[in-house]
């Protein structure tokens, strides 16, 4: 009855107060975990197994060909610094490209993922459109709008932006209106009640709610940007992928390397600025 | 108090301009839920201007859809609702929107844009007064401005204005939600369990501050609430819901014990009480 005093003095009789606790037993599913590996396992060997309709994967390939590889490896591993003033102008346009294009999805981004999420559209029948757009939009790779935009609008930084913008707009589309779709809105409800309409509820409550998922989803574009950039120019879309491509064709692997080692300093240059940027804004 | 109160009003020369209380009346509504939940059975009441009016029953009854059927936002199953010169039970789109600019409304989550600054979400109160091209640009005209900013100093906040709203302590939002309401300038005020959300001396005060905005505007005030001291101690009249139905109307003072237990159908509980004012 008393035992909090006796428990604060630390007196010896204490202990004699504790008694076991009844503990459920701890639910157990061995036997479900055993079943859903072995289902994996399974499911996994079948996936390689030409006989069955699986892929075709010849190790026995590697053995015979690991030389070839060799040789690229060992010049990748030596990067060409002399190269290097060769490739500031087209980084240069890389890096561009890609903020442009984020720039500018992020402003198409604002209008179009209000439209696509339910508390911020509520007609079934725009929301079902934008989103159908949106989805045929991400359902088409990068290098596919990419070639295409090359031969509609010319070699050059323009079809690398305007692939990159509706990359982007996927991207921020599609996971910010989810966000918001599981958002907790009761705010509109008081908008609505006094007597606001659904766009004026959006640009005053709705939006500044979701000013956060967007930043985050903007930046995280503007990284994969000059990732998928580098290789845009590939295709003729501008930018360092156009110079890595033709130093490939030339089996300069020297200077590939060194075009991959800048890539990678801005991707993480790019990154850090963005985690600065995010803990700021969220 | 009331007289640097009244001070205030004369100095600052406008107070609720062209705002008039409005009646509010009810013929034989009831609401069916798309469900099949039948929430309110022809219930008929009539409000006058200036009546502080509460609404007490247990949850579940129909208080929350019977002062939603009163700014509209839950439909009329049969029966209309009239607020001042409103039809509200036949409005649809505009008006509808421009009538429940006259109709302020607390809630008991408070539901402001938490993200957004205390100033912007008493800006809300505007939206039916404004055009929405200000609402786009972000930019309230002068007048809007000063209502706005008005209303937060009535209820003791507009220290916290440039404040992000989810910043605050309940009270704090809960005075926010009251000066949304008020910058509305609203004919009518209807209050959907305001204090649930609080303790003791903030559901008192934010209690207080809705009798005071009754006693000095002289403004029509319906709060739902489930506790019957701050039913008896606030409010004049009391409208007692039960599954629907209204099963008592008259004075708040001086309903019995046993008056409250027949609303609720049950024996009164210790937690039917809030506690005295602390």
């Amino acid at each position: 009855m008393s035992a909090t005093p006796r428990a604060a003095s630390g007196a010896p009789e204490a202990p004699a107060i504790r008694r076991e606790l009844e503990v459920p037993p701890k639910p157990r599913n061995t036997l479900r975990t055993v079943l859903i590996a072995v289902a994996v396992a399974a499911f996994t060997v079948a996936t390689c197994l030409p006989a069955i309709g699986g892929i075709e994967l010849d190790l026995a390939s590697i053995v015979q060909h690991w030389r070839n590889g060799v040789t690229k490896l060992v010049q990748l591993a030596q990067p060409n610094f002399a190269f290097l003033p060769r490739t500031w102008a087209p980084l240069l346009e890389t890096v561009q490209m890609a903020l442009v294009g984020a720039v500018a999805a992020a402003l198409c981004s604002i209008p179009l993922t209000l439209w696509a999420a339910a508390p911020t559209n509520p007609n079934r029948f725009t929301r079902g459109l934008v989103r159908t757009i949106n989805n045929v939009n991400r359902a088409v790779p990068d290098l596919v709008f990419a070639t295409v935009l090359v031969a509609m609008v010319g070699v050059g930084a323009l079809p690398g932006v305007i692939t990159l913008f509706l990359f982007n707009i996927g991207i921020v589309v599609k996971l910010v209106s989810e966000a918001i779709d599981a958002a907790d809105h009761r705010y509109m409800e008081a908008g609505r009640a006094a007597g606001g309409t659904q766009f004026q509820i959006n640009r005053a409550t709705a939006l500044p709610q979701a000013w956060p998922l967007f930043a985050n989803q903007w930046l995280y574009a503007l990284e994969l940007n000059v990732r998928i950039s580098a290789i845009l120019g590939i295709v003729g879309a501008g930018g360092i992928g156009r110079l890595l491509d033709e130093r490939r064709g030339f089996y300069a692997y020297s200077d590939v390397s060194i075009i991959i080692l800048e890539i990678l300093v801005v991707v993480i240059a790019i990154e850090v600025l963005s985690n600065l940027l995010r803990r700021r804004l969220v | 108090m009331s007289l640097s109160h009244d001070e205030r009003r004369g100095a600052s020369g406008r107070q609720t301009p062209d705002a008039a209380s409005w009646r509010i009346a009810l013929d034989h509504v009831s609401v069916t839920y798309p469900g099949g939940t039948r929430a309110l059975q022809d219930v008929s009441l009539s409000i006058e201007p200036g009546e502080m009016v509460s609404i007490v029953g247990l949850s579940g009854s129909g208080k929350s859809t019977l002062i939603r059927t009163i700014n509209g936002l839950v439909g009329v199953t049969e029966g209309s609702a009239t607020v001042g010169p409103h039809r509200i039970s036949e409005l649809r789109g505009r008006a509808l929107r421009e009538a429940r600019g006259h109709i302020g409304m607390i809630f008991q989550a408070f539901n402001l844009a938490e993200r957004a600054s205390v100033y912007r979400n008493t800006l809300v109160g505007r939206f039916a007064h404004s055009p929405a091209y200000r609402t786009l640009l972000g930019i309230p005209s002068a007048e809007d401005r000063d209502i706005a900013l008005r209303a937060l100093d009535s209820v003791g906040i507009l220290d916290k204005v440039w404040n992000r709203a989810g910043a605050l302590s309940g009270g704090q939002k809960q005075r926010v939600a009251i000066a949304r309401a008020l910058s509305q300038e609203p004919s009518v005020m209807l209050a959907d369990e305001p204090v649930a959300s609080l303790d003791p001396p903030t559901a008192h005060a934010v209690m207080a501050d809705l009798e005071r905005i009754n006693a000095e505007r002289g403004l029509t005030v319906l709060v739902n609430i489930h506790l019957m001291d701050l039913a008896r101690q606030y409010t004049n009249r009391m409208i007692g819901l039960r599954d629907g139905r209204v099963v008592y109307d008259g004075s708040a003072a001086a309903a019995t014990d046993a008056d409250f237990e027949q609303i609720y159908g049950r024996p009164i509980q210790p937690r039917d009480r809030l506690g005295e004012r602390a």
